[in-house]
């Protein structure tokens, strides 16, 4: 039992990261119709920006400011970074191609990819990072937190579900709630009827990439904070985010946050109960199952066009 | 979107076959002599960007450093080529950059590949050019085994023992000086840990010691499932990445589980700077080369020329691996009076080179049984609670 309840607090930490990536896609996808393939770096400059600000702030060996306050500056960096470097991609790499065949700015984001993956590490090596806060206040975010048995759940792993929970709540507040959120509904659900009804869509556009860079950012963060960074990581993390996104239904909010949870629960219990070998085997076996039994994923819409 | 998804599945698949693409195993070896006066080339093979860059980047500045210092004592105009093989590139990479080195006619030999994978992706190329290669780090135990197996490659040498010393050491010590009765071993997918966790686990279980075997995809980053599968009751998990931050997170996600286990990590894992749990352990192929006074000049150089870098297990090899190709060079360059007629003629004289002074300590010589360095040895240390490295076996 006390396995289990290990592999859970795994699952749904992997999980809760995987969602805030998977948001990010789906965001994009819903109103574009285009996957952003370069998501998945914006995902590590986020993190890098987390590491960079933490180190202006001292460090964890030596931090300036309080441990609370520390994790909600570097969050904050990584949201206004992530968000000016999404609206940077739209504008030079998407914008041009928004009328042009599906195939080109799919191609465009595959080259904005390796451009973000090459230029970090041309500015800041390839070495990894490691945020190392195990070091604040002797190891306290890995020693304590809740007691589930004879499990712990660390305050680190609750501060990361807890931040991906809040955000995705906060999500799904502003699109179901506020009139930006009707204008990227209206926009996701016909452009060209949106515009005529005097909805500004490129303004529509850099709002959904902002928001879908800012929790890039927070994952960024959310996952260098427990384990080092580097400027490959953005491939694998983005792929399992795309993979998540296509599970839950790729254009849907709660289907993100229901796919990413789903795979890190997925790749949680195979490495616990099946092997450590074959898990990321059967976590994209699981995306080839949903391609060919259900495209449409658990909560998207079949795509059904008038011939 | 069915079909925008499977586009863009197809275009990933395409890119990534694209990346890892490597040429069929055609070898042209130049055959034209090349003169000593003029400039000749050394290649680096190396992981210089990816997860393992900071290796590269390490192995590269201390090959630099021996070419800067060390050809215009031997008479030699040496120009250092870089080769990348990131390791996410899998070994491909290094079979298309001995391709291309096999086609330059000013390339004498090659230091590298670094990793196991890529040497065993690529020693039958330069092995049928007659190139000579000196690996600084690979320790896959099948690349120099000598006869009557004859699995290793004629044309590859290494300057660090190989996983048939390094396993065994580390087994051993688990064994005799821990008194461990359960240990976990982890490798990694690649043959640098596959043959090193293979290694230690045949004496481990020799030895009547549990072990239970798991298996991380080098691409792993959060390793939290597998501490959640090593036994509470397990006194060490064996750890032989080649990535320390890794073995730092390992360490620290068993602590926060509340596991008693020690992480007891390779020469991969040995960089204090990166990998700082105390008590866990680590070996390396070199007892601790500033520790080592016929070294301080070598290193009170090599700072001045990298300044603020400090000094790691993978460079001082690859200085050495370059002296001793340097040194080939140069005999070969003696014997054919001023000229090189073939590369083979560096790869014979490969084996004659003895370096006195050597900057892993002792003098350095080849085995007459392998292509591995005779008498070599690996060094255990624990990491005491400042962080720093203590030899302890």
């Amino acid at each position: 039992m006390d396995t289990f309840i290990q592999l859970t607090i795994d699952g749904l930490t992997l999980g809760s990261v995987y969602a805030l990536i998977a948001l990010g896609y789906t965001l994009v996808y819903g109103v574009l119709k285009l996957l952003n393939f370069a998501h998945g770096d914006v995902f590590m400059v986020g993190s890098f920006i987390g590491f960079g600000v933490l180190q202006l702030l001292g460090g964890t060996s030596n931090p300036i400011v309080p441990i609370w306050a520390l994790i909600v500056l570097i969050t904050l960096a990584a949201i206004v970074g992530c968000s000016v470097l999404g609206v940077a991609i739209e504008r030079f790499a998407y914008r041009p191609l928004r009328d042009a065949p599906r195939i080109a700015p799919l191609i465009s984001a595959l080259g904005v990819s390796f451009f973000l993956e090459n230029s970090m590490q041309l500015l800041f090596g390839a070495q990894p990072r490691n945020y190392d806060t195990f070091s604040l206040a002797n190891g306290a975010l890995y020693l304590r937190g809740i007691d589930i048995g004879q499990v712990r759940l660390p305050l680190l792993r609750i501060i990361t579900i807890v931040v991906a929970f809040v955000m995705m709540f906060l999500l799904w507040f502003l699109v179901t709630r506020t009139r930006s959120g009707k204008a990227m509904r209206a926009t996701s659900f016909d452009r060209e009827a949106a515009a005529m009804m005097g909805i500004n869509i490129d303004r529509v556009i850099v709002f959904t990439f902002v928001l879908g860079s800012a929790l890039a950012g927070v994952a960024g963060v959310m996952f260098g904070l427990r384990v080092p960074t580097n400027v490959t990581i953005g491939f694998v993390a983005g792929l399992k985010g795309f993979t998540a996104a296509v599970i839950g239904g790729i254009g849907s909010i709660p289907g993100a946050m229901a796919g990413g949870l789903i795979l890190g629960f997925a790749e949680s219990y195979t490495q616990g109960y099946v092997s450590t070998k074959w898990s990321d085997l059967f976590v994209f076996l699981i995306l080839i199952a949903f391609m060919i039994f259900r495209p449409q994923g658990l909560f998207g819409r079949a795509d059904i066009r008038k011939v | 979107m069915k079909k925008l998804i499977g586009l863009a599945l197809a275009v990933l698949v395409a890119s990534f076959a694209a990346s890892t693409a490597s040429a069929g195993p055609k070898v042209a070896a130049s055959s034209q002599a090349v003169s000593c006066n003029g400039t000749l080339k050394i290649a680096i093979v190396t992981p210089l960007t990816g997860g393992a860059g900071f290796l590269g980047a390490e192995q590269a500045s201390w090959a630099k450093y021996a070419v800067a210092t060390l050809a215009k004592p031997l008479g030699l105009k040496i120009q250092l080529v870089l080769g990348d093989t990131p390791v996410e590139q899998g070994a491909a990479i290094a079979q298309t950059l001995a391709q291309k080195y096999v086609g330059d006619s000013k390339v004498m030999g090659v230091i590298g590949p670094a990793t196991s994978g890529g040497a065993v992706a690529s020693t039958k190329t330069y092995q049928q050019a007659g190139i000579a290669q000196i690996s600084p780090s690979a320790t896959s135990t099948q690349l120099t085994k000598a006869a009557p197996t004859l699995t290793g490659t004629p044309s590859f040498f290494r300057v660090v023992p190989g996983d048939y010393v390094q396993g065994p050491t580390d087994a051993h010590y688990m064994i005799d000086k821990l008194k461990a009765k359960k240990v976990v071993i982890i490798d990694f997918q690649e043959p640098y840990s596959v043959g090193l966790a293979n290694a230690a686990q045949a004496v481990l279980k020799k030895a009547g010691v549990s072990v239970t075997r798991l298996s991380a995809p080098n691409t792993t980053t959060d390793y939290s499932a597998y501490v959640t599968k090593v036994p509470s009751d397990a006194d060490i998990v064996f750890f032989p990445t080649q990535k320390p931050p890794d073995a730092q997170t390992f360490a620290q996600q068993l602590l926060e589980q509340g596991k008693k286990a020690k992480v007891f990590g390779s020469d991969g894992s040995n960089d204090s700077t990166a990998f700082k749990v105390p008590g866990s352990y680590v070996s390396n192929f070199a007892p601790d080369i500033t520790g080592i006074a016929a070294d301080k000049a070598i290193i009170a150089g090599w700072k001045k020329a990298n300044p603020g870098k400090s000094v790691g297990s993978f460079g001082p090899p690859a200085y050495g691996a370059t002296q001793v190709m340097m040194n080939a060079i140069k005999r070969a360059c003696t014997a054919g009076h001023g000229s090189i007629k073939t590369k083979r003629d560096v790869l014979r004289q490969v084996k004659r080179v003895r370096i006195n002074n050597w900057i892993l300590g002792g003098t350095f010589r080849w085995s007459t049984k392998s292509n591995d360095p005779l008498n070599a040895k690996f060094y255990i240390f624990q990491i005491q609670p400042n962080g720093s490295y203590k030899l302890v076996g």
